[in-house]
């Protein structure tokens, strides 16, 4: 019995010690050379339809699409906030004053991954596709409600007219943050597919990018990229060599076996991993290292900031004392503290607080924010609160090694927040009639109870559900009686775009301004996108539900000026004034986006003191990384 | 109750049971906050900055209520789904993974749920089972005492520690196993098979271990209780080994509840385990609708709860036909 049990437990361990060598020897578990292979997190975890690589339908963008498969005609330097030609030769030429003719140029001998060249025939199909079946493709509308018309001059020549002004041409059929809405696809393979290109799933897709599809997990897993023999001809490949032969974008599981596996150095670059995980990883790696050395150790230029949107239409949100009164009732310090353990960035404005926006929209509102008052008197601004958000992390023993000194204090946590000022919120809820009861809540004038609901995300953005619940909980100790409420995806969106549905909830998608072009986010503040108070119609992107004729007819002004241009940017930085004014939006924060990284194989990433770009890997723009990181060796 | 009189009345019930649940899974969605067609549309205006016309919306709201099988009155929506989805196996595509159909997610899952599920479930309940039974059939002896403090020590621990604790143990601390599996795609072989169980065998350990101890804990309690019995006392007055009474004495008595419970367990095996699954990165059906339901995906929830409907009801179904061959009094009643 004895000589059996080791007859089998032998080659069972034996087969163990193998695969355990294999899966963490020199090789990675794709069978690729590690010391030749990227490892990043997906974003967007395991994906249901891997297979489903058709741009014009389906979401495929994630795992490496957008930054490796696909390419654009302009692409955006996410350090600097300014458009570059990609498949373009150069910026698009305007034909008209009105702004709404164009000529664009294609760089000659770029090729797709199956050797065939890519010229205007391939967007000439795309969009006509595009047109045709726009009612069935769902990744199309903002191209076919941008473009009129457009005709083919040449193989590298095409001309294209809009059906408005547009002094963003370049972002709207390029990037402008994230990734382009324009993805050219090969005409010679999508073609034959006649009517069917409706549902064809473009497995294994012939890409434009420097990358091409090497195998990818059918239970949407993994998905592994191999470098082109001939990336130079490629879509970016004048940028330079992607460093990395393979990438592979992969999803390690729930948090806690992705810490353990990032300490174990199995991949590379991470996503939105939590401050407390990151912090012990750190201490069991020491080439786990985060975006910053100092506080607040994340990346805080996301295109798009977390607020509090409110339901203005309906009362009595509809008043700006009670908007007033929620800002000034809430301490963001605390919240912060507790939620994220400090690492914020505050930003007051209605838009992210970054190096791009920071000289454009924060910088000349110095003064605006410093003298605001409001009715009573009351000057509501604190320029302290990052000084006094270090004297208190500093109180909870945090090592001052950690924390920034100095004027880094305001590059590292924003130049200041709302005053937390119960009594003056107090002030502003009985200017308008709204006074404690007995149980300490605010009442409503007519002495009925004054409950808000307060909608957060759910398990799907976990930081937005702790910070949401801790908003809640600084709100109810100010005297509000908030209901946070966890909505699911589904019901996120149902509530931010129906006005019966909404009465505080928190958002990021209205306030998106990422660089000059403020309008490519306010562009929906249109008097057409205002429905009433208990209207169950879709909204369709006013979010914010602005009313302001006057922010109106600044949005329509501002079609006519170029993007860039004085003027353009003073009519955003008033924009921004009017909102604030009206507190019609309480803008928290910078997104904090946790992007650790791991320097065992690879180095040199965008780091604070090293920023080429914007350090995510599910934006387009991870590309300059690419080119950028240096292998180890290992 | 005459053979097919009793088998008549359990498919009969087998399939109201069905159509009740069928019903319920129609009529759910109606009743949430959330339209998905509304929701899905403003999410393309919003991608297209609010410019699309409203020639263009409605053109988009007419095909999307087409494939999502909401156009007409209610009772024709629900005859079609009727129709549907117990003809064609049909739920419509899939919103968060659009255009993808529901029923190509849920059968591409299944395999790799009840390929995991089954087997530790099957073996979970054999081996909870065995120790149970001898543990009980020798409750007086001390070694019965230790087998069932292995199932008091294992039963109460919560199963997200149980399986957390073996990650650590055997896939951090001893690496034995990968912390993320990585299954082998391409043409099958043998060596991908192996890569396959290997990938497999830590969260089958902590599926075996989270079934084992109230296996044995009930079979155990089982087993004490018969071994009183006067027919096993007769038994052993007859003369019978320990071994006949302990399987055919003891074991045939008390298994009627314990093979309910494997059938229920089975049943349910449909839903997929969601903590392993997570845990695991397991591609099951678990995974599936935990990403549906915290996506809003609601047809594939209502997909996978279909089919949890139909296994459920399967299951006892199949409880309440076999009952009589294990059971000689219900088959003389």
């Amino acid at each position: 019995m004895a000589r059996l049990g080791r007859f089998l437990l032998v080659p069972f361990l034996g087969a163990l010690l193998t695969s355990t060598a294999f899966a963490q020897g020199e090789m990675t578990d794709v069978g690729t050379p590690r010391s030749e292979t990227l490892i990043v997190q997906t974003f967007d975890g395991k994906v249901a339809n891997p297979d489903a690589q058709n741009p014009l339908i389906s979401y495929a963008i994630w795992r490496g699409f957008r930054e490796l498969g696909w390419s654009s005609l302009w692409e955006m330097d996410t350090a600097k906030g300014v458009s570059y030609p990609e498949l373009a030769a150069e910026m698009p030429e305007v034909l008209n004053p009105e702004h709404t003719k164009f000529r664009v140029k294609l760089r000659e001998g770029v090729y797709w991954s199956d050797g065939v060249e890519f010229t205007t025939d391939d967007l000439d199909y795309t969009l006509a596709t595009a047109f045709k079946y726009r009612d069935k493709l769902t990744r199309v509308s903002a191209y076919t409600s941008l473009i009129k018309s457009w005709n083919v001059i040449d193989k590298y020549t095409i001309e294209f007219e809009t059906a408005e002004p547009s002094y963003d041409f370049q972002t709207a059929m390029g990037v402008y943050s994230w990734g382009a809405q324009f993805v050219p696809v090969p005409k010679h393979i999508f073609e034959p597919q006649g009517d069917d290109v409706v549902s064809f799933k473009n497995t294994n897709a012939v890409t434009l990018g420097p990358y091409k599809i090497k195998a990818f997990d059918p239970n949407g897993f993994w998905q592994l990229w191999e470098r082109r023999d001939d990336w130079e001809r490629s879509g970016w490949g004048n940028l330079g060599e992607p460093k990395a032969k393979y990438v592979l974008y992969k999803d390690f599981g729930p948090e806690e076996t992705r810490t353990l596996a990032f300490v174990q150095n199995q991949y590379d670059v991470d996503t939105f991993m939590s401050p407390d995980s990151i912090q012990a990883a750190k201490g069991r790696n020491p080439a786990v290292q985060t975006f910053s050395a100092t506080m607040p150790f994340h990346d805080m230029n996301d295109a798009c900031s977390w607020g509090v949107y409110i339901n203005q239409e309906k009362a009595p949100f509809d008043k700006s004392e009670v908007r007033w009164a929620l800002a000034l009732g809430l301490d963001l310090k605390q919240v912060g503290i507790t939620a994220l353990s400090g690492q914020f960035k505050a930003a007051a404005l209605p838009l992210s607080d970054t190096p791009i926006t920071d000289p454009l929209f924060y910088k000349p509102s110095a003064s605006f924010l410093n003298d605001l008052t409001l009715e009573d008197g009351y000057k509501p601004f604190n320029p302290n609160f990052g000084s006094e958000l270090v004297d208190a992390l500093k109180a909870q023993g945090m090592p001052e090694a950690d924390l920034p000194t100095g004027d880094a204090i305001e590059a590292s946590f924003g130049m200041g927040w709302w005053k937390f000022d119960p009594a003056e919120t107090e002030k502003l809820m009985a200017s308008v009639g709204m006074k404690k009861g007995a149980d300490g809540f605010f009442m409503n004038a007519d002495g009925t109870p004054f409950t808000i609901d307060f909608a957060v995300p759910g398990d799907w953005n976990k930081t937005l559900q702790r910070l949401g619940f801790s908003i809640g909980d600084s709100w109810q100790k100010a005297g509000f009686n908030v209901q946070v409420r966890q909505v699911d995806n589904g019901e996120f969106n149902a509530v931010q775009n129906t006005n019966s549905k909404l009465e505080l909830m928190l958002n990021w998608s209205n306030t998106c301004v990422y660089n000059s072009n403020w309008r490519n986010t306010w562009r929906v503040l249109r008097p057409e996108n205002v429905k009433p108070a208990d209207s169950s119609d879709p909204l369709t992107g006013n979010y914010l539900r602005v009313t302001d004729p006057d922010i109106f007819k600044i949005v329509s002004d501002s079609a006519s000026l170029e993007t860039d241009s004085d003027e353009f940017v003073k009519n955003g930085i008033e924009i921004a004034h009017m909102l604030t004014e009206g507190m019609q939006e309480i803008n928290l924060m910078s997104i904090p986006t946790s992007i650790p990284t791991n320097n065992t194989y690879w180095t040199n990433y965008s780091k604070q003191d090293n920023f080429y770009a914007a350090p995510y890997t599910w934006w387009s723009s991870f590309k300059k990384t690419l080119v950028n990181i240096e292998p180890t060796g290992k | 109750m005459g053979v097919v009189q009793y088998i008549a009345k359990r498919v009969g019930l087998y399939f109201a049971v069905l159509f009740i649940g069928l019903t319920i899974t129609f009529f759910l969605p109606r009743f949430m906050p959330a339209n998905p067609i509304d929701g899905y549309i403003g999410e393309l205006q919003s991608r297209a900055s609010g410019s699309l016309t409203s020639e263009a919306i409605a053109e988009l709201r007419d095909n999307l209520e087409q494939l999502y099988g909401l156009k007409g009155d209610l009772f024709t929506q629900y005859v079609s789904f009727l129709n549907r989805v117990v003809l064609h196996f049909d739920f419509g595509p899939s919103f968060a993974f659009y255009p993808e159909p529901v029923s190509n997610i849920i059968l591409n899952a299944l395999p790799w749920t009840l390929t995991l599920l089954l087997t530790t479930t099957v073996l979970g309940w054999a081996l909870g089972n065995m120790v149970g039974l001898v543990a009980g059939y020798f409750h007086t002896r001390k070694l019965a005492t230790l087998l069932e403090i292995v199932g008091i020590m294992i039963y109460p621990i919560p199963y997200y520690i149980l399986a957390v604790s073996l990650i650590i143990l055997f896939a951090y601390i001893i690496p034995i196993f990968p912390l993320s599996p990585t299954f082998p795609v391409g043409d099958i072989s043998l060596s991908k098979i192996w890569l396959i169980v290997y990938n497999s065998l830590l969260p089958a350990m902590a599926l075996i271990l989270a079934g084992f101890g109230w296996n044995i804990l009930s079979m155990k309690a089982l087993a004490v209780a018969t071994t009183e019995e006067a027919y096993v006392t007769y038994a052993r007055l007859k003369g019978t080994s320990h071994w006949t009474r302990m399987v055919r004495y003891v074991f045939r008595n008390a298994m009627l509840p314990q093979v309910t419970a494997l059938a229920l367990s089975i049943g349910t095996v449909f839903n997929g385990a969601l903590l392993t699954e997570i845990l695991f990165s397991f591609p099951g059906v678990g995974l599936i609708m935990r990403t549906a339901a915290s996506g809003g995906d609601y047809n594939v929830l209502y997909g996978a709860i279909t089919v949890s409907i139909v296994a459920v009801a399967t299951a006892g179904l199949v409880i309440d036909l076999i009952y009589p061959l294990l059971d000689p009094r219900i088959r003389h009643k």
